[in-house]
């Protein structure tokens, strides 16, 4: 292959890993002083790979990648720069909320960095091989940073669990990959997708176990049910602002390559597999949103939450391709400003050893903070899909491609449990606002550098809900060159 | 007369106006109380002396006038659109007269958190501007939506002892009804064809008579749950009960009203041959609730919940109007919807001045308030007047107008309709005998005191409009005559033109 050494594809994620690695070193070498600065050096790396990122793909055909296995056509240009600045924002979150807590160590920023760096290869590999490895890079480094406190039961669990569901959800995917191969003799996603366009026979069988072994790894990871139970005990016990990043950039990598995959990919299957989609995205739609309902826990009931997002986000794949990818790379740039706000409202009240957890912690939050509780409730707002928020426009045009594709009972399903969510985002709004204030005000001041991510984070929420035309055209061109 | 450029952004900034007032207060500083109140007052001020020119934009013309329409998301045939016609103008006007009104009329009643009041009090405002100026039903949903969220908080922040409850349940009740709307407009942007979502463009090319059943019937719930209609009308009185002055003023003035306006909008001119079908239901629901809303008024011990079922009673003559469908009756119907928020929204008032006295709503915990307070008597008097619709008032005319409309659509419904005047004078005479007249038995009654000067600046406007309105109903009514005739004569041919809804034979879509 004549682009075997383009490495220009891979340059945004080397730059990150590179970061990585310098983090590590500063730990280990610099005085104290240097290793201070973690977060800065951190931030300046995205900074650069998200400048690589602009840069290449604007010079860059999107026909040429590395080795045929790594590109950075728009559909991953994009997913780049959304998991890009999703790092950047934890980023800002982190410092305050790991000195508030008592973990501020180096490598927290250079496991963030590792796992930045898979999901960069999840949304640009077109072939199965490295699709996996890359999912590896990016789950191994999350194992370890769930746990991160390690002085904290609930964060080993969390993180026992997470490695062990995690792992089962690899092995998974990783038989998936071999019955593809061996229904269509390749691991690349343009020949599969070629060799499978009409299958028959046993070969469509063996397609068609392979595709739902994928859909149980895909499914892990993006916490959809019935693979969701290790969801809510992960997103309680790990750093909040992990938390907030995971649901945001965990989720944008994993369904970028099931977008990939099964789109694009499996397309000549889709007849077979939309059925099975549009049944995991309504329970989990369904049982995400019952789940929340019962939850005290305010980082958990977000847990909840964002297993109900994974529905709807589902509820759009069963739509042809243009349309749903569309739908979904939307509501993906709202969704992840959204969680990284929503967590990140905690972790920024974090201060001694302790975070906001229950309603109680919030009560009369407005009196005392008014402009975090006006930026959480534009968060729930837009988690509730209630307009003017990018939730909202993103849900629209969600339910518009599952109509679209002819499940108008996804989207009925859909609006349905979006009330019924109302009923427990609402409750945090009462909180806040409707309760009065108890004792003294004991939460952290919070810090210039999480007010700025929060404050950007709410702005997109804001911005989407009011004027989304040109990420939306961003979004299409992006679904518009997945082969 | 302005430019025509310059008219086209007249809806826009009436709209923006009120939001920008809410941006400002919500930069002031916390403690400057005061501020707010007259920066609130200020902003809608101005909003309603910008919304006045409207009146003689709008003149007698039949067709939409101050419309603007500029891309929004051109890629999915959206599009901010607004225009108003002579079924939103006297609309739009209640809206920027009411709100410095409860404003104004909640001047001492607010006292905690003045700032967020007036915040959520302009934001709503806007919202509610935006619904009566859409075109577009995308932008028609955003505005019909997001006004629940600053309702939401009026409720829940400034209202009564029951208040968290009943913000919720508004808000669920509310928005469960609008999603299947939403569902509705997007099954129908995909089966229309004309791949846009704007209003015009869709009434222009209805969609099958199958098709149109099950839309008309998303749109018709959310639109009855608004209204209320009977049997959705469940969260009004705990709502209205709970809510503060000022939210249950523009609650029963302006919210309400957007049921019927939705009906004669959206519902009725997008699915011709659905709403002629479901027309008879309609009818029957709106009679059920006349005589239900009624009865139950009849027996309230509260004197805010009389006025909140009184509410369903006036607006299932409304809907008595709208499923008749004759240019009379609709004209009765976008009158009486007026003279609801007048009369209804004084009301409000009314009681929560004697609450703020009394800091009790029981209606046996008063009696004999005639000699104390002879100034409120008189105006509470004359708004019942109002309400009941004596002759000579506004009510009397807008009930007049529906019923006899109503007549060739149903004989029967108009009948026990009419039951229903007769009713709305039995509960507000004997509840004002009760609480004015006989003796005072109260000792804390004997000192109430009567109307200040605010309160009567605050009630003054619109007992006048109660009797203009009366006395003057062609110079409002003439102004909704063409839009109503020209859009019933629309849906008349369009309903010619398919074949009648039956279900013999539903063909395969898919």
């Amino acid at each position: 292959v004549s682009d075997a050494l383009e490495l220009r594809p891979a340059l945004p994620a080397l730059i990150v890993a590179g970061t990585g690695l310098a983090l590590l070193l500063v730990q280990a070498f610099s005085p104290r002083g240097l290793a201070r600065s973690s977060p800065g050096i951190a931030i300046l790396g995205l900074g650069g790979a998200l400048w690589a990122t602009v840069a290449v793909s604007a010079v860059l055909p999107s026909r040429v990648g590395l080795a045929g296995v790594l590109y950075l056509d728009a559909f991953a240009a994009f997913f780049h720069v959304l998991i890009l600045c999703c790092g950047i924002v934890a980023f800002l979150l982190s410092p305050a909320y790991l000195e508030a807590t008592g973990g501020a160590r180096g490598e927290y920023y250079a496991l963030v960095c590792f796992s930045i760096v898979g999901m960069l290869g999840l949304v640009s590999a077109r072939e199965l091989i490295s699709l996996f490895v890359a999912l590896e890079i990016m789950s191994v480094s999350l194992y370890a940073l769930v746990g991160f406190q390690r002085d904290r039961l609930t964060a080993l669990e969390a993180a026992l669990k997470y490695f062990v569901t995690g792992a089962f959800a690899s092995a998974f995917l990783l038989y998936g990959v071999a019955f593809l191969y061996g229904a269509s003799g390749s691991t690349s996603l343009v020949r599969i997708s070629r060799a499978l366009a009409r299958p028959e026979g046993d070969l469509a069988l063996m397609a068609l176990v392979g595709t739902g072994l994928l859909l149980v790894g895909f499914g892990f990871k993006i916490a959809s049910v019935p693979f969701h139970m290790w969801a809510p005990d992960v997103y309680q016990g790990a750093p909040t602002p992990v938390t907030g990043f995971m649901a945001a950039a965990v989720k944008v990598a994993a369904l970028g390559a099931m977008i990939q995959v099964l789109g694009g990919a499996l397309g000549g299957l889709a007849v077979d597999w939309r059925a099975a989609l549009a049944l995991l995205a309504l329970l989990t739609m369904v049982i995400g949103n019952l789940g929340a309902l019962a939850q005290e826990n305010v980082k958990r009931m977000l847990a909840f939450s964002s297993i109900a997002h994974a529905g709807y986000l589902l509820t759009a794949l069963v739509a042809p391709l243009p349309d749903a990818a569309t739908a979904v790379l939307f509501y993906l740039v709202g969704y992840a400003a959204v969680s990284l706000a929503g967590f990140g409202t905690l972790a920024a009240l974090a201060t001694q050893g302790r975070e906001p957890s229950t309603l109680e912690d919030l009560s009369g939050l407005a009196s005392r903070r008014p402009w975090l509780a006006a930026g959480l409730t534009l968060v729930l707002i837009s988690l509730t899909g209630v307009p003017i928020s990018a939730g909202f426009v993103g849900k629209f045009f969600l339910f518009r491609a599952a109509v679209e594709g002819g499940y108008t009972i996804l989207a009925v399903v859909g609006v349905l449990t979006s009330v019924l969510s109302a009923y427990y985002y609402l409750r945090v709004v009462v909180a806040m606002y409707m309760r009065p204030a108890q004792g003294e005000d004991t939460w952290g001041p919070i810090s210039p550098a999480a007010g700025i991510g929060l404050a950007a984070s709410v702005a997109v929420v804001l911005i989407l809900g009011l004027y989304p035309g040109p990420v939306l055209e961003l979004a299409r061109e992006a679904a518009l060159t997945i082969r | 007369m302005a430019s025509p450029q310059a008219e086209s952004w007249l809806l826009s900034a009436l709209i923006a106006l009120p939001a920008i007032g809410a941006l400002i207060v919500a930069l002031t500083p916390k403690a400057a109380a005061g501020l707010h109140r007259w920066l609130g007052i200020g902003f809608s001020l101005a909003t309603f002396a910008g919304s006045l020119p409207l009146i003689g934009g709008v003149g007698r013309a039949s067709a939409l006038r101050f419309e603007q329409q500029l891309p929004w998301i051109p890629s999915f045939g959206i599009s901010y659109h607004v225009g108003i016609d002579g079924l939103s103008l006297w609309l739009v006007i209640l809206t920027t007269f009411l709100t410095p009104v409860a404003l104004l009329g909640s001047w001492r009643g607010i006292s905690e958190r003045v700032k967020e009041f007036n915040v959520f009090m302009l934001l709503l405002e806007a919202g509610m501007l935006g619904v009566f100026c859409a075109l577009d039903l995308f932008l028609f949903y955003v505005f019909w939506e997001a006004m629940l969220i600053p309702m939401y908080f009026l409720i829940g922040i400034w209202g009564h002892e029951r208040r968290i409850y009943a913000a919720v349940k508004f808000f669920l009740y509310t928005m469960a009804g609008s999603v299947l709307m939403l569902v509705a407009f997007i099954v129908l942007y995909a089966e229309s064809g004309v791949a846009s979502f704007d209003l015009l463009e869709l009434t222009g090319k209805p969609v099958g008579p199958e098709l149109q059943m099950w839309l008309f019937g998303a749109f018709a719930l959310a639109f009855a749950i608004k209204v209320p209609m009977f049997p959705f009308h469940t969260w009004l009185p705990d709502a209205h009960v709970e809510a503060p002055t000022a939210g249950s003023v523009i609650l029963a003035g302006v919210l309400l009203k957007m049921g019927g306006y939705g009906f004669l909008r959206l519902a009725i001119p997008l699915f011709p041959n659905a709403s002629a079908a479901y027309a008879p239901l309609i009818g029957i629901l709106a009679v059920v609730g006349i005589l239900y809303g009624a009865l139950v008024s009849l027996v309230q011990t509260d004197l805010k919940k009389l006025v909140a079922y009184s509410s369903v009673a006036h607006l299932g003559f409304v809907m008595l109007g709208i499923a008749a469908l004759t240019p009379t009756s609709v004209v009765g119907s976008v009158y009486q919807m007026l003279n609801h928020g007048v009369s209804t929204g004084a009301l409000f008032l009314l009681v929560g001045m004697l609450y703020e006295r009394r800091h009790t709503r029981s209606i046996a915990e008063f009696g004999g308030l005639r000699a104390p307070m002879p100034r409120f008597t008189a105006v509470f008097l004359l708004i019942s007047f109002s309400s009941m619709a004596v002759p000579g008032f506004n009510g009397f005319v807008g009930e007049f107008l529906i019923l006899v409309g109503s007549w060739p659509f149903s004989a029967p419904l108009t009948v026990l309709a009419s039951l229903g005047v007769v009713l709305a004078a039995a509960y507000m005479l004997w509840m004002i005998q009760r609480v004015f007249y006989g003796e005072v038995t109260q000792e804390a009654n004997a000192r109430l005191a009567d109307l200040s000067l605010r309160e009567g600046a605050v009630l003054l406007p619109l007992a006048a409009l109660a009797l203009f309105m009366g006395l003057a109903s062609p110079l409002f009514t003439r102004a909704i005559e063409p839009s109503v005739t020209s859009m019933i004569r629309q849906v008349n041919a369009q309903q010619r033109e398919q074949p009648p809804v039956v279900a013999e034979h539903v063909p395969e879509r898919r």
